[in-house]
């Protein structure tokens, strides 16, 4: 089922982030997100699971409107749609097994040992099973980052949101990590929306991207076509260069 | 032109200032409110993470008895210090066991044990969900379905409710500990007749004032240090307002909620 934010507003106060944003993302799509550091990237992905709500405008999860449902309706959609945030967001009163372990038991009706065995298993998936039983805080940013994604895998959603999955991680742990984004679109049909700055994944990953540039879709297409426009803002960003006729 | 404005300005911030205050206090007195029914909503029916409750259970309650016991035995033994002299000049040895428990039960026990606990537990438990919520801890736990209040707040609100009214039982019968002792040492008053006069003259309602009030300073202090947690906003120095906001307003609730007790109860 697509994904289709149609006309997206969004403001904090004065600031307005989104000021018309229209997207379709495809069934199991690796799709793009691309801009400059708070132009709203992952402000628009935090609204497909109701951690926020537009100011004007729709956001379908398939054919069911999402962004008008309460809080008790949305907990459906977030299990089938997960997400992993920037700052990987772990349980710091948590072991890493125990984080993964959380939904397995909330919404599994696991045992805790028996959560923690599967959570022990999926953590073998992203390489940190020997840290399974180690607290948050004594592991590195990629690492935790890693314990994030296999936690938010644990429900097998059919959407994953990435909010900068790579930032922070050593170049194989990144490759690693888009390799897994990529498997989860080829092998289970997951449609995944990535936010990301990390040129190198864009362009080895992506199905799709859209740039987004004050408030609205600068260039959606393919990494083909973003390599190949004329257009200035958009070289310039995926060239990484400083000068330009970009405002930032 | 600009001489007038200054004493308008003037006049004027006073009342901006008032509205400002009583602004804020309507904010923080809806905000708890509505916290509490959203936590009695999730208690019918009641479905209680188990495990998070025993985890709160232990680190708030059972963590917390080496300051309580040393706060709770010192203070039984300065009220007997305290008393000394009078109970010396009107020779009232007698009612020094009676005296010492009908305060410990009635009013120190559950006050004292209040503020230690207010101290200790709930400002911990601010700056824990404080800390959870400017890290997107508690957006994350939203994410995973996960309701917040179900999951974070309940089980912290009655082990804090609970564990209040376990502590003050237990500070109560060390404080009179700490009173016979003294009271022995300092006094020489035997601690059989320590004993008799606390029994023949306590009722049972005495030791059920201090637990009923104690129940009411764990709700006020679990209510305070939960709202202001999830209401923290702006990074570190945002948690720590929050934790200074919670112990004043839960402090100043245990006062508040210990004088209005006090005329009911009696």
């Amino acid at each position: 089922m697509p994904i289709r934010f149609v006309n997206i507003h969004k403001a904090f106060g004065p600031k307005v982030v989104l000021q018309g944003v229209d997207l379709e993302v495809a069934d199991g799509e690796c799709f793009f997100i691309i801009g400059a550091s708070g132009v709203g990237k992952s402000v628009l992905i935090k609204h497909l699971i109701g951690l926020l709500r537009p100011d004007e405008g729709d956001i379908f999860l398939g054919e069911e409107e999402v962004s008008r449902l309460d809080e008790r309706a949305l907990y459906p959609v977030r299990m089938k749609c997960a997400m992993v945030f920037q700052s990987s967001t772990l349980f710091d009163s948590m072991t890493c097994a125990e984080n993964v372990a959380l939904p397995l038991r909330k919404h599994r009706g696991m045992s805790m040992k028996e959560a923690i065995d599967d959570a022990r298993r999926r953590l073998e998936k992203v390489h940190m099973q020997d840290f399974a039983d180690a607290y948050p805080a004594a592991l590195g940013d990629g690492m935790r980052k890693r314990v994030a994604i296999a936690r938010a895998l644990t429900l097998d959603p059919e959407y994953v949101l990435f909010d900068e999955p790579t930032t922070s991680l050593d170049p194989v742990s990144a490759r690693r990590t888009d390799e897994l984004i990529r498997r989860l679109c080829d092998e289970f049909g997951v449609t995944s929306i990535v936010v990301s700055h990390d040129l190198v994944s864009i362009f080895s990953i992506a199905d799709r991207i859209a740039m987004l540039y004050k408030g609205t879709v600068r260039l959606l297409g393919t990494p083909e076509e973003f390599r190949n426009t004329e257009d200035p803002i958009v070289q310039q960003f995926i060239q990484g260069r400083a000068e330009g006729p970009m405002e930032v | 032109m600009g001489a007038p404005a200054a004493p308008v300005g003037v006049l004027l911030a006073l009342p901006q200032r008032v509205g400002a205050f009583l602004l804020a206090l309507a904010t923080q007195i809806g905000g708890v409110t509505i916290l509490l029914g959203q936590i009695l909503r999730r208690l019918n029916p009641a479905r209680i993470d188990r495990h998070e409750l025993f985890r709160n259970l232990n680190r708030m309650g059972v963590r917390s008895v080496p300051i309580i016991s040393a706060t709770a035995a010192f203070t039984g033994g300065i009220m007997v210090v305290q008393a000394a002299p009078f109970v010396e000049q009107f020779n009232a040895k007698g009612f020094i066991g009676w005296a010492a428990t009908f305060t410990t039960f009635r009013e120190l026990g559950p006050l004292l044990i209040g503020l230690i606990f207010n101290g200790r537990v709930g400002a911990n438990n601010t700056a824990e969900l404080g800390t959870m919520q400017v890290t997107d801890q508690v957006d994350a736990l939203r994410a995973l379905a996960i309701d917040p209040i179900a999951y974070l707040v309940v089980p912290r609100v009655l082990a804090m409710i609970s564990m209040m009214v376990v502590l003050t039982i237990l500070g109560d019968a060390i404080a009179l500990g700490g009173a016979m002792l003294t009271a022995d040492l300092l006094l020489d008053v035997d601690p059989r007749i320590f004993w008799a006069s606390a029994i023949e003259r306590l009722e049972t309602w005495d030791f059920f004032v201090g637990l009923i009030k104690s129940l009411l300073f764990g709700v006020m202090i679990a209510l305070m240090s939960c709202y202001y947690g999830l209401a923290t906003r702006g990074g570190a120095p945002g948690v720590g307002r929050a934790v200074n906001a919670s112990v004043v307003a839960s402090a100043a609730g245990v006062f508040i909620a210990d004088y209005f007790s006090t005329f009911v109860l009696d």
